[in-house]
């Protein structure tokens, strides 16, 4: 089990306290407003029944203090959010306690449960006379990897297909510790309900920060944000090019959620150097960003919780699982039959601990070198708005590094640094980004266009071509999106529709990919990717009743995401929101999955390494682990159709 | 007299002469337009001061009342206490403006095109009915009217959306609402003009709505240029989506945040010149909502604060009328016609004060020509209003109502106007101050 240090991170809020003093913020003259909300919201999916029961309460608070020192319009805001997910314990036998349960994993010549694979240590001491192998001995696995409690790795989207499947644990890490990542994806029962409560890091504070001008004899302004915040680059919706300064919690409702909601907050200076007009520009301001918050990457969703994108949070708990405990893995080890050739198929394997999976998650500490800094150039010129950015940062996803560690060598026990091994350290890279934004009005077609773009140096990508299983790719993304207003008058007399799309398109510069003797082996990532997103919104009632329609189409994916809604505003203070998430298409992708990457030759030799002692793969295929990649997070959602029901009041 | 002789003899000599001598006695034209009421105020038969006009007296008093408002009287949906005209007095730097300048405005080919205005009313003879483009004249004396002074801010301003059946207030949003205009300045340095304006900007609107909760934080900025031919630039922040969306500016004709307003109608009217065809249909006396705010029922209940000012009550039908007095005022009567034949208004008539150029009253037809929307808006003397406002010369809008006979449905307006320069800094204006304003 995973104890959980709960250690509260407020050196940033005590900072923020010394400042209030140090300005003489005097609150006798001040202006304090509160509003917020209470809601529950539920979700129904189509096949695990209740996916989500939330009851949230949230608290939004200014306090206007006026001139305060340097600074005039000076305010404190803040933003609290509490929260309590029941379907942990109303929907249990899914995603809480009594999730998961035992599971057969395939095999050429015969499918076993977990933990009885058809190689195991035993197996290959007797046929093989290795008797110094480390491969997993059923009798011991049944002991510190025992078969409950887990489901098969992408069971739900596809069949084991020959290819590589093991067993995920997905109840809370309360229950069952095996494969949580510790300070990563290790939350417990309490903190997947509660995550605000039970957070590590004050969430329940979304937000707290101290908000002032200081107005230059010049007629500019510096405007100062110190604190606990969002800070919002970029113009477009659904999927993020430029606004990467926060992490993002997909957890809540995948990508499917308001990026205002999802975002995670963090401690930030954000000052703005407002030059207002010149002779050029008729605005044009300059800001910097500093998040000096310790590094937090994007919660991508523990495995046996609702949503976990790209199925991510149950590959590595899985993989974290067979480091730790060792495992069976489906379809693996090719079996010599005696007789010079091997027996049909590829058969369970039961590894060992320390051979294969997740070793460590090297989460930075937080150190100035760790913090992450931006800078904006903004401005309106004529018709025209930009931006210019630039941002120094840590990708907030996860890069699988191979190992650079040693690890044990199952055949004979031997503990090395081997090439082509499917050991992973979790890192979080150092990004390097250089972008910007334009929109502008057409007036001969009435539409508004909005374009972004962004290139990245610094991110990291699986690649089963190279020793460590990965490689850096310069990336350029970008969107082009048009939002048009129009009238269809015979059901809309007075009110106009919404129609807004976009292009998002991301292409890996330094994409690698190459044939080999069963298949492509490489990056498994689109070197180039279109995603196309659609929104018609329309309003009726004084704009107190509006269903949304949104379409979201990966086209490498062969994904789509269809979205209808309708928002009732009941009154000032009650709304009520039904929504109806659908994915179309069934499409799954395989890739090379590094059974065949001979990291422990000659023993991992196929008949295509020409040289047995030489790692490298040779393309053999199946969905996981890397297939998730080219379906992306649409097709690997696929089977989350959603009803969605939202009650909130507000005051 | 002796010219009048002359005219008998000469006629056509004589019409040139006159109209010289009214252009090179700039002085009177410009008492005229600024000053109607300095001899004698208008009277109607019928008519007087004190009388409240019902279902009862609608009939004997229908022509100084516009056509919509007299229907609505008919219906038994609201009356019209009828005040004492008085003289809502611009600014003497406006008219001083209007003096130095009158004589070199002159009307482009096209409709949208102006040269020579600085500042000031642009045309401030009277209108003539055989002029064809008198009714474009009038739109420009609105359009660079003194109708929120050099800048101004609502501050707050309350719209409750209402049933007219059944007087529910569906709806209550609270805005601040600012006005800059960075040209045609008379009164606040820098004058006539802000410098630097790159883009020669006339003037910005900046709107943020602080309830109720599923839309507070949202802000418009609508940039308008001098170029009357140039479409406005807008912008709109969404405070749940953290950032500023540009508008396509077709968005104009659009119903506003689910109002019956779009933002066309703002202040009467919120277009560009050249998007109508105008036409001047003549001068009439016709009671207006022009009033003294401190004189009138207040409401106890929307609004309170530390000046211990309060907003226009409504009543009437649906709570969807101002409880105001009236005055018999000299009105332009001016159509505009939408030249993009998509856009929504048929027609709109407009009831322009002439000595403000304010639009009190306009009456708003559909395309098949029926009655659509009746907007009024509420004219408050600055001295008789927030100490602030006292001596500014500005028609202080103060109360409105946009009623949208068809749907039964109207959306109501409670103002509190402030002419006070800091309340609308520059910075205020720009697309940067939405970011930071916002969370």
């Amino acid at each position: 089990m995973i104890s959980n240090t709960r250690k509260r991170y407020s050196p940033s809020l005590g900072l923020m306290t010394m400042l209030l003093c140090t300005i003489g913020v005097n609150s006798a003259a001040d202006d304090t407003e509160w509003s917020g909300f209470s809601e529950a919201v539920t979700h129904y999916r189509d096949g695990p029944g209740l996916s989500k029961a939330r009851v949230g309460f949230q608290l939004e608070g200014l306090k206007f203090i006026g001139d305060a020192g340097i600074f005039s319009n000076f305010s404190i805001n803040g933003t609290l959010r509490l929260s309590y997910d029941g379907v942990y314990d109303l929907n249990d036998d899914e995603f809480g306690d009594e999730a998961g349960g035992p599971i057969i994993l395939e095999g050429g010549l015969v499918n076993t449960p977990h933990g009885q694979g058809f190689v195991n240590g035993p197996v290959v001491a007797g046929a093989l006379g290795l008797v110094n192998n480390a491969f997993a001995d059923p009798a011991v696995l049944a002991m510190t990897n025992p078969n409950q409690g887990l489901r098969v790795l992408g069971d739900h989207l596809h069949p084991q297909a020959g290819g590589v499947g093991f067993g995920v644990p997905v109840r809370p890490c309360d229950t069952d510790s095996r494969g949580c990542l510790r300070d990563y994806m290790d939350a417990d029962k309490d903190e997947l309900a509660a995550p605000e409560i039970f957070s590590d890091r004050l969430d329940f504070i979304r937000e707290l920060y101290i908000d002032g001008t200081i107005p230059l004899k010049s007629g500019q302004q510096i405007d100062v944000r110190l604190g606990k915040q969002q800070v919002v680059w970029g113009r477009t919706d659904l999927f993020r090019v430029l606004d990467v300064i926060n992490p993002v919690d997909f957890s809540r409702n995948n990508i499917y959620d308001e990026l205002e909601d999802i975002r995670i907050p963090m401690w930030i200076l954000h000052t703005e150097y407002r030059m207002g007009s010149n002779e050029v520009f008729d605005d044009i301001n300059l800001s910097m960003v500093w998040n000096f918050d310790k590094f937090r990457p994007s919660n991508l969703g523990q495995c046996g919780t609702p949503n976990a994108i790209l199925d991510a949070g149950c590959f590595f708990r899985g993989m974290k699982n067979l480091w730790e405990n060792g495992g069976t893995v489906s379809n693996f080890a090719a079996v010599p039959d005696g007789a010079g050739g091997t027996l049909p198929g590829l058969q369970t394997t039961d590894f060992g601990p320390n051979q294969i999976g997740i070793r460590n998650v090297d989460l930075p500490d937080w150190s100035l070198s760790n913090t992450q800094l931006g800078f904006k150039l903004e401005g309106v010129i004529q018709d025209f708005t930009f931006s210019l950015n630039a941002l120094m940062f840590r990708s907030h996803l996860p890069s699988l590094r191979g190992s650079d560690f040693e690890s044990v060598n199952a055949f004979t026990g031997e503990s090395a640094v081997f090439d082509h091994l499917i050991a992973f350290d979790v890192a979080f890279p150092r990004v390097k980004l250089l972008g910007g934004s334009l929109d502008y009005y057409a007036q001969s077609i009435d539409t508004v266009f909005r374009m972004e773009a962004a290139y990245t140096s610094g991110e990291e990508f699986a690649n089963t071509i190279q020793p460590r299983l990965f490689s850096e790719s310069d990336v350029v993304r970008y969107v082009i999106g048009a939002d048009r207003n129009f009238f269809m008058r015979a059901i809309n007399k007075n009110r106009a529709f919404l129609l807004s799309m976009q292009v998002f398109g991301q292409h890996l510069l330094d994409h690698e990919t190459q044939s080999a003797a069963f298949g492509t082996i490489g990056m498994p990532d689109w070197e180039e990717n279109w995603i196309a997103t659609a929104l018609l919104k329309g309003w009726w009632m004084n704009d107190r009743l509006s269903p949304q329609l949104i379409l979201a189409h990966d086209f490498r994916g062969e994904a789509t995401t269809v979205e209808a809604s309708m928002d009732w505003l009941i009154s000032d203070n009650w709304q009520f929101i039904v929504k109806a998430n659908v994915k179309l298409g069934d499409k799954q992708f395989q890739f090379d999955d590094c059974r065949t990457c001979n990291p422990w030759g000659p023993f991992t030799a196929t008949p295509a390494h020409a040289d047995p002692f030489q790692s490298g793969s040779v393309g053999l295929q199946g969905f996981e682990p890397l297939g998730r990649f080219r379906s992306g997070p649409i097709g690997m959602a696929q089977e989350e159709d959603e009803i969605q029901i939202t009650v909130r009041y507000r005051f | 007299m002796k010219l009048s002789i002359y005219c008998a003899a000469l006629a056509a000599i004589c019409s040139t002469l006159t109209a010289t001598s009214s252009l090179g006695d700039p002085g009177d034209v410009v008492d005229k337009s600024f000053y109607p009421y300095r001899d004698s105020v208008p009277t109607a038969e019928g008519l007087s001061v004190g009388m409240v006009i019902d279902q009862t007296n609608i009939a004997s008093v229908k022509d100084s009342v516009d056509p919509a408002f007299a229907e609505y009287i008919s219906n038994g949906w609201t009356t019209i206490k009828v005040g004492e005209t008085t003289s809502f007095e611009l600014h003497p730097n406006y008219v001083k403006a209007t003096r130095d300048h009158m004589n070199n405005v002159k009307l482009g080919e096209q409709v949208g095109e102006i040269t020579g205005s600085v500042a000031g009313r642009p045309f401030p003879q009277e209108p003539d009915l055989d002029d064809p483009r008198a009714g474009e004249k009038l739109a420009w004396n609105y359009k660079f009217g003194y109708n929120w002074g050099d800048n101004a801010a609502i501050y707050p301003f309350y719209w409750t959306y209402r049933n007219l059946e059944t007087a529910k207030a569906e709806r209550q949003i609270k805005f601040n609402f600012h006005f800059l205009n960075y040209t045609h300045r008379v009164n606040q340095e820098p004058t006539p003009a802000i410098t630097p304006n790159p883009s020669n900007l006339f003037r910005a609107i900046y709107v943020q709505v602080l309830e109720p909760f599923d839309v507070k934080n949202t802000q418009l900025l609508i940039h308008r240029a001098e170029d009357d031919l140039q479409r406005d630039n807008s912008y709109l922040y969404l405070g749940f989506q953290r950032r500023v969306r540009r508008l396509a500016t077709g968005q104009v004709t659009d119903s506003f945040l689910g109002s019956d307003l779009m933002i066309e109608d703002f202040e009467g009217y919120n277009g560009r010149t050249s998007d109508m065809e105008w036409k001047y249909l003549g001068t009439r006396n016709v009671l207006l909502p022009f009033y003294n705010h401190n004189e009138m029922t207040l409401d106890q209940e929307t609004h309170s604060d530390d000046d211990g000012y309060q907003v226009i009550a409504f009543g009437g039908k649906g709570g969807c009328f101002p409880d105001i007095t009236w005055q018999l005022r000299k009105v332009y009567e001016v159509e505009a016609i939408p030249v993009d034949k998509n856009h929504p208004v048929g027609k709109r008539v407009f009831f322009m004060d002439a000595q403000t150029f304010t639009i009190p009253r306009t009456n708003i037809y559909d395309r098949a020509g029926k009655l659509w929307k009746s907007f009024l808006i509420g004219q408050a003397h600055p001295d008789h209003h927030l100490p602030i406002n006292k001596g500014t010369g500005v028609s202080i809008d103060d109360s409105f109502m946009m009623l949208d006979v068809q749907a039964g449905h109207c959306t109501t307006g409670q103002f509190k106007g402030q002419v006070d320069p800091s309340l609308n800094p520059t910075s205020l204006f720009t697309v940067q101050n939405m970011r930071a304003t916002g969370k």
